[in-house]
């Protein structure tokens, strides 16, 4: 039986917080589901009229997400036990989009050729930088 | 909490005065877990790399209205994500959805569920709004913060999977290997600070519905 689709992870996928396999299911079920749609209208109403959901609000202001150098910590297995255990539960099960690709990128620091770092980033800034305000 | 940092807040300040320095400062800080962020859903990594670039070019056209007390990390992300969004139903991924229950062109009709009162009563100005989640938003923090302390991790995975998960408390329980009493519990003692913070505020109850659904 497959897995049902709950309002928060409707929420969620609206703000592209689902984990990535999570966000293709729902996709896939949004195509075929009429109902399903209903229901992220009524998300979507909801919003609009500014009515507030305590998953949304802690997704935004990212309430129980580890700091960048805690998950720094967490790679090199220096963190306490406990607080390990949290991360490990924050990027597995709760599946946290955002801090799962910074992990993704400290990770990769250590095994990409810098070369190709220098090459990405100034093709990024030689992009952009023409949007930069001058004062 | 994602709280700005000294240090993106002065970058912010010095980009905003036009320093192409701090520009590449902000780009080589973040594109690396931006890149990341976007390749767990377009796995062609050109197109991926495309998607990073109108990060960035959205970021600078935004800049007048980036409010510098948001974690800028946050920002970033936010960005990324309606930059995916728009890739992603350029190539036909993710559907078109309607904004409104009933294909209707207007949400006025709608109300929250179990309360009495009108939406249009309470449609408040978008500053209004922004308050009433930094206040609850500040109020979760602070019991999250209680809890880290106190080292009751086990509350604090308890109340993400109900409220950030929408798991039902006996999922929870299985999960966390507690009783549905000791999840029942722990979500008590989460709303009813959440609540006495609303309260103290004097914020509307009938925009956090949630907290009084029990």
């Amino acid at each position: 039986m497959p897995k049902p689709i709950r309002q928060s992870d409707l929420d969620a996928y609206l703000d592209e917080a689902l984990p990535s396999e999570e966000m293709a299911r729902v996709e896939q079920a949004l195509r075929n589901d009429p109902e399903l749609r209903e229901r992220v209208a009524t998300i979507n109403g909801r919003r609009d009229a500014g009515v507030h959901s305590l998953g949304e609000i802690w997704r935004r202001h990212r309430l129980s997400c580890p700091s960048r150098e805690q998950l720094g910590s967490y790679l090199l297995e220096a963190l306490p036990d406990e607080a390990a255990d949290y991360v490990t539960f924050h990027l597995e099960v709760v599946g946290c989009r955002h801090c799962r690709a910074n992990l993704t990128d400290l990770e990769q620091q250590e095994a990409e050729a810098p070369h190709e770092v220098e090459t990405r980033r100034r093709k990024y800034f030689q992009s952009s930088v023409g949007h930069l305000r001058r004062r | 909490m994602s709280l700005p940092r000294q240090t993106d807040t002065l970058l912010i300040r010095r980009i905003r005065s036009g320093e192409a320095e701090a520009w590449n400062e902000l780009i080589a800080r973040f594109e690396g877990r931006l890149l990341a962020f976007i390749c767990s859903r377009v796995r062609d990594r050109a197109a991926a790399e495309d998607v990073v670039q109108e990060t960035f070019i959205g970021f600078l056209t935004s800049l007048p209205n980036y409010d510098a007390r948001r974690s800028l990390e946050g920002y970033l992300f936010s960005i990324a994500a309606h930059k995916l969004t728009d890739h992603l139903r350029r190539e036909g991924r993710r559907p078109t959805l309607p904004l409104v229950p009933g294909g209707s062109e207007s949400s006025s009709n709608w109300e929250p569920p179990g309360s009495a009162r009108a939406a249009s009563s309470i449609v408040r100005s978008g500053e209004r709004r922004g308050l009433e989640e930094n206040a609850l938003a500040a109020a979760i923090d602070g019991q999250l913060a209680h809890w880290r302390k106190r080292g009751d991790w086990q509350k604090i995975e308890c109340v993400e999977l109900l409220f950030v998960r929408g798991w039902a408390n006996k999922e929870a329980a299985a999960h966390l290997g507690i009783s549905e009493q000791a999840v029942a519990n722990h979500k008590f003692e989460f709303l009813a600070k959440l609540r006495s913070a609303v309260h103290k505020q004097e914020l509307p109850e009938e925009v956090f519905p949630e907290l009084y659904d029990e």
